[in-house]
């Protein structure tokens, strides 16, 4: 659901709605659920903590996946909208078949395209990954994981070759 | 889905730069300060270890293999002229390709520790909640039961007095549409009477029915269990 809808229904202004999702962030906690957000989409989820339980409940497989997919999966993940040319030349090798693989099972999906020749599809993280990684929302994203990692420059798929080198 | 993929990894590298990357680790060297010319020799032993890769796969391994004599070569002999395609990618250029893939290495083995710990979330599976219609309010389906009670206590009554007793819908039919022909609007309630068998009640149903049907009158009802009106449907908004 997103901020819109919500205005709409209870009739307040987008601020209002803002500061009430806050409020609702807030309450959940220490809750058995919490709010997940994609974007500008809103949804209620089961707190991951509790995956265990609801996990059995529901039936639910323990998703798996490859180290190659995990990387390509990642390298979306930082970097999205990033398309599969962009993702090989940080990998070094072909990603066809880890891309196709992420995507059917909805963890990445099309962005449109990048307007470029050959105007390349574009993909970034589903809803789905949120959930299966048990983030909130993209904010989560674990940050800084090694000292080298500041040197990457984020939020630039063109860039495969930082010139800010120490 | 994931088996049926021919898999990139070979031998437990995935790819060139996994692979040099693990050498360097393997070193326990500084990717910004290892002379990555120096790996080349190891690099090369790795890759002629390799067994049957297929040739797509080779020649990104090979690829890089070249690259890192050069490195090593340029190193030993300082004098050596730059070529053009030198240029195009030095080693600070390749230090950073493989900074940068040791980054996406690494938060890709922590996405996996996340998803082995498998502390994902759910949300509720959608469809929309079907709310009762308007006007379905408890008294109204008290008021309707009670009506089928009444209806029920009578049936056993009639069955007592007057078993044999039997309406023909075609007969009904002709008897309504000459009463709406007639006053133009009748409600469903006027019809029945004021104390309908079951028998009266299906007959004359069914003739609206048909009645409808055949586009001889319009039904109309406000909200649900309300009476219904039957109003004569003119010959023009028929046709509309």
């Amino acid at each position: 659901m997103t901020r819109g809808e919500l205005g709409r229904i209870v009739g307040g202004t987008p601020r209002a709605v803002e500061s009430g999702l806050a409020e609702l962030v807030a309450a959940y906690e220490g809750t058995g659920l919490r709010l997940q957000r994609s974007g500008d989409e809103w949804q209620i989820v089961t707190a991951p903590q509790h995956a265990p339980q609801v996990a059995a409940y529901l039936g639910a497989d323990r998703l798996r996946l490859s180290a190659a997919s995990l990387e390509t999966l990642s390298v979306v993940a930082y970097r999205q909208p990033v398309t599969r040319a962009e993702v090989e030349a940080i990998r070094g090798v072909n990603c066809d078949q880890t891309i196709y693989t992420l995507a059917s099972r909805r963890l990445i999906e099309e962005r449109g395209r990048k307007e470029a020749p050959g105007r390349p599809i574009l993909y970034g993280t589903t809803w789905e990954f949120l959930e299966c990684f048990g983030l909130q929302s993209l904010d989560d994203l674990p940050r800084a994981l090694s000292p080298e990692g500041a040197l990457v420059l984020e939020g630039q798929p063109e860039t495969t070759t930082p010139s800010t080198l120490g | 889905m994931e088996s049926q993929a021919p898999r990139v990894s070979v031998e437990g590298f995935d790819g060139p730069l996994d692979l040099l990357l693990e050498l360097v680790e393997e070193r326990k060297l500084d990717i910004l300060t290892v002379r990555l010319g120096d790996l080349a020799d190891a690099y090369l032993a790795r890759v002629r270890a390799m067994a049957e890769l297929p040739a797509d796969e080779v020649s990104a391994f090979l690829a890089l293999a070249s690259r890192l004599v050069l490195l090593k070569a340029r190193s030993l002999l300082p004098s050596l002229e730059p070529l053009p395609e030198e240029e195009a990618e030095s080693e600070e250029e390749l230090r950073a390709r493989l900074l940068e893939y040791a980054v996406v290495r690494e938060r890709a083995s922590a996405l996996g520790a996340r998803l082995r710990a498998g502390e994902r979330a759910f949300h509720r599976e959608g469809g929309t909640v079907e709310l009762p219609p308007r006007g379905g309010e408890v008294d109204a389906l008290a008021l309707a039961f009670g009506r089928v009670l009444a209806l029920a206590a009578r049936q056993r009554d009639e069955e007592l007095v007057t078993p044999g007793e039997r309406y023909s819908v075609e007969q009904r039919t002709s008897e309504i549409e000459a009463l709406v022909e007639a006053q133009g609007r009748v409600s469903f309630a006027s019809l029945l009477g004021a104390a309908p068998t079951v028998g009266w009640a299906v007959v004359t149903f069914i003739a609206l029915l048909d009645l409808y049907r055949r586009a001889v009158i319009d039904l109309l009802q406000d909200e649900l269990f309300a009476d219904i009106v039957i109003t004569r449907r003119d010959a023009t908004s028929a046709r509309t």
